[in-house]
């Protein structure tokens, strides 16, 4: 396997893996939202508010793994 | 691998990506003056938003008519719920914080609307040059604030809280030191990040679906992709604002803790 190969492969792989811890916290926070909204719905805009910062910070990782791929991929 | 670039015409249809140099300007030193499309669309879009408020602000009347509500909404919307946590002492930034918003998701939408390969198509939020000058700005502001706010006892702040015992304070001041900074300086990174990954993630999937329809040419296999593409261009749309709200956010938390730092 010659380096452009390995890189493009290491991209592949990279954004896969990277997916999984942000795709299980994000899922886990919207799940733990719903909860708290249907248990006390009158403060669902604070809640919605908080999920989206969280969700907003769980995202960012996966993000950076995928301007790393870019670079992997096209460079 | 260009030739292969040309008979491929999924990575044909990733040329929306590219800037292009549309007035060349000569280099001065490093730096790059040439008017690109990136900037074209960038200034597109500052223009919409002067003219949006202008109009707005022009014609201004006691019972509000369509472009009046939607004025009136953004401003309530700006200064209660996104910028609520500043306070009293912020507010100076509500203005440049509704004016973040404003700008992002315009210049989102201005990318999302399809445009003839004359017009030499771009959006300028998925360019990380772009991203990371606004997100700059913030971050000068925030430390601007905390700066000016506190003097040094913002840098004061970043240690460990008084009250721990000498001892033990020498060495963790040092860890929290390195810690608060590295994390000062991630924050305008991630919000960069954040929002040119997500806008060019969403534009990649879009291109590529378009781009399996032009290199099949294929009735059953245009139809799926056709599809895929008109919801995707639906949730970009949510994902546009939803972006450019996260960055007023993020921003407004940031430049918040900056001004009540050491609370």
């Amino acid at each position: 396997m010659d380096a452009e190969t390995a890189a493009k492969l290491a991209a592949g792989l990279g954004i896969g893996i990277a997916t999984l811890g942000p795709g299980i916290g994000i899922g886990y926070m919207t799940g733990r939202a719903t909860e708290a909204i249907a248990r006390q719905p009158e403060a669902m805009g604070d809640i919605r508010t908080t999920m989206i910062i969280g969700v907003a910070l769980a995202e960012a990782l996966c993000l950076y793994a995928f301007v790393i791929a870019i670079l992997l991929a096209v460079a | 691998m260009s030739a292969e670039a040309e008979a491929n015409k999924v990575a044909g249809a990733l040329h929306e990506l590219n800037v292009q140099t549309i007035v060349q300007i000569p280099k001065l030193g490093p730096f790059d003056f040439s008017i690109t499309n990136a900037v074209l669309y960038m200034w597109i879009s500052a223009l919409l938003v002067f003219i949006f408020y202008l109009v707005i602000a022009k014609k201004l009347k006691k019972e509000p008519g369509g472009l009046q509500t939607i004025g009136e909404s953004l401003l309530n919307f700006s200064t209660g719920h996104l910028t609520g946590q500043f306070g009293e002492k912020g507010k100076k930034y509500y203005y440049i914080i509704l004016t973040i918003f404003t700008y992002i998701f315009t210049m989102n939408i201005v990318g999302l609307i399809p445009k003839p390969e004359v017009l030499k198509p771009y959006t300028p939020t998925a360019n990380i040059n772009v991203t990371f000058g606004m997100a700059i700005v913030v971050f000068l502001i925030t430390q601007f604030q905390g700066f000016k706010r506190h003097g040094m006892g913002y840098v004061r702040s970043w240690l460990t809280p008084p009250g721990v015992p000498v001892a033990l304070a020498i060495p963790l001041h040092l860890i929290f030191f390195v810690v608060h900074l590295m994390g000062e300086f991630f924050k305008p990174l991630s919000l960069a990040i954040r929002l040119f990954g997500n806008t060019i993630a969403g534009h990649l999937v879009i291109l590529v679906m378009i781009g399996l329809v032009l290199q099949y040419q294929n009735f059953l296999i245009a139809v799926p992709p056709l599809l895929f593409v008109i919801i995707m261009t639906g949730f970009e749309i949510f994902v546009a604002f939803l972006q450019a709200y996260i960055f007023a956010l993020l921003s407004v938390i940031y430049i918040e803790s900056a001004i009540y730092a050491g609370h």
